[in-house]
């Protein structure tokens, strides 16, 4: 395979879809191998609480440059394209 | 003490040499552009903090206000950093300056340096190679005398692996230790902030001013180190080196004459161990990066910020989003991700048994060396990079990675890992081994 970067034509992008799918085959062949038994997952800590420190700093989110992110904005809302969500 | 004005000109001017032109680099992607005016500042000032003097780069993956972090894609070639990431935040309040943006495989998702939309980053110790990846150009920028030190981030080996390729000190920090609040995340369960650096003592620097808790990422407790210890050779030291098949035998050769000599000058135990569930890391790895990078891609839409993903990604990030939304799918949940979940706990669960009667287990960094740029490599090939790095990960423990010998005229690290929150014990033994020279 090539991975250095390149603009990707929608054939490159049928080719992509079909390599998917023989590396998941590799994936799920060999955790179908797994043996052993696991119990229930869950995170070890000493603490389960955390506290609150009301020192710390609020992030300051700039909102000017938010805003200069959104392609199509109004004045004080980001604009999303009718239909398509 | 050089100012960091003077010392920030001479870095300014070896990027102007040797990034895009001379060696071509490509390690820094873009400077900071307040860079000598926040110099002047920090000479100026009357009492410094711990980072004073040290000029840092930063993966494009990490938020810094004002500045582009475009992760390596086009996607976000106009994103401008509306805050800055806690670690920055740390970095700053301690003094530390910024001196710009690194190069990185595109969203963290490559091996090599090789995917990032703004070119290949060259492996400054071994020209034409890869630098390796993701965080190809913090080593790289290490490597290269364009910075003192860096940060980078590892989701399963993207610290470790470039800095064993670049000759640079690089740390995956225990899972929970280091606030990943401002990185643009790659897969949220794995993903962890580490620093980059010429020598131990400068990577321990950095970590202990970024590994402290923050509220804004609720997983993250912080990490105690101290710095004063960090010179101190453990005593009565029991070694785990990893039985696992190298198929390049000089990196072999060269990681059991280091171990042989540490083991004799120090007085350490060592003894082989054989890790079961290894072999699963790779195959349990993937499907989890998959389905959570496709979960964090969703926000590229276009719609915010940048533009939308699929329309404009490279190769191997394609594949991942295709990879994830394909093993989301309700009948594949079983086959994929329910199995590499389980797989993942019985990885952890190794390492914590052998945490239990050994100190740390080592192990070289990568199973093979670095392939020239633009070389086709098959997909297992390229796996081979992660094979060593990625089961730390998974299991949340730290390793570090540490310059060990060069073969055929490219660096060679040997990774050392311990137990979660274990980083001032992986301090002190990478400091032994650092002592004794390469």
């Amino acid at each position: 395979m090539d991975f250095l970067f390149r603009k990707l034509s929608d054939k490159d992008k049928e080719e992509i879809k079909k390599q998917v799918d023989s590396i998941l085959d590799i994936f799920s062949d060999k955790l179908s191998s797994l043996k052993g038994n696991v119990g229930e997952s869950f995170i070890e800590r000493d603490d389960f609480e955390r506290n609150e420190n009301e020192k710390e700093k609020p992030c300051e989110i700039d909102r000017e440059i938010m805003f200069e992110n959104a392609p199509d904005k109004n004045k004080d809302f980001i604009l999303g394209e009718k239909g398509k969500w | 003490m050089v100012k960091v004005e003077e010392k920030l000109k001479l870095y300014l001017k070896e990027i102007e040499k040797n990034n895009k032109k001379g060696n071509r680099i490509n390690a820094i992607l873009q400077l900071n552009p307040d860079a000598v005016k926040e110099a002047k500042e920090l000479d100026a000032k009357k009492k410094h903090g711990k980072l004073y003097g040290k000029i840092i780069a930063v993966k494009a993956n990490i938020n810094v206000l004002g500045m582009n972090a475009n992760c390596g894609s086009k996607v976000l070639e106009d994103y401008k950093c509306p805050y800055d990431a806690s670690v920055i935040q740390k970095i700053k309040d301690e003094d530390g300056l910024i001196i710009g943006f690194a190069n990185m495989d595109e969203f963290a998702c490559g091996w090599s340096g090789e995917t990032s939309a703004f070119g290949a980053t060259n492996n400054p110790q071994a020209l034409g190679y890869v630098s390796g990846g993701s965080s190809s150009g913090s080593c790289a920028s290490v490597s290269a005398n364009f910075c003192d030190m860096a940060l980078g981030s590892d989701t399963g080996g993207s610290i470790r692996v470039p800095s064993s390729h670049c000759g640079v000190v690089g740390l995956k920090p225990s899972y929970g230790s280091v606030s990943r609040y401002g990185l643009i995340d790659m897969s949220m369960s794995l993903d962890q902030i580490g620093p980059v650096a010429k020598n131990v003592s400068d990577a321990a620097l950095l970590f202990d001013i970024i590994s402290k808790k923050d509220e804004r990422d609720s997983i993250c407790v912080g990490s105690k180190i101290n710095l004063n210890e960090i010179e101190k050779i453990p005593k009565n030291l029991k070694v785990g080196i990893l039985d696992f098949k190298i198929s390049d035998k000089k990196i072999q050769e060269e990681f059991d004459k280091k171990i042989q000599k540490a083991v004799h000058e120090y007085g350490w135990e060592a003894e082989k161990i054989k890790m079961h569930y290894l072999d699963f890391a790779v195959a349990t790895y993937f499907p989890i990066v998959y389905v959570e990078f496709f979960s964090a891609t969703r926000k590229f839409d276009g719609r915010r910020f940048g533009k939308r993903i699929e329309e404009v990604c490279g190769s191997e990030v394609l594949r991942r989003i295709i990879g994830g939304s394909e093993i989301s799918k309700a009948e594949h949940a079983g086959r994929y991700y329910h199995q590499a979940l389980k797989a993942r706990k019985l990885i952890e669960e190794e390492f914590k048994k052998v945490f239990q009667k050994y100190d740390c287990v080592i192990c070289p960094t990568v199973p093979r060396l670095p392939h020239k740029i633009g070389e086709k490599i098959s997909i297992e090939e390229m796996f081979q990079y992660d094979a060593l790095t990625c089961p730390v990960n998974l299991s949340g423990d730290c390793a570090l990675s540490l310059p060990m010998k060069k073969i055929n005229n490219v660096p060679v690290g040997m990774q050392i890992i311990c137990d979660k929150f274990k980083e001032q014990k992986l301090f002190q033994i990478a400091r032994s081994i650092e002592k004794l020279g390469k």
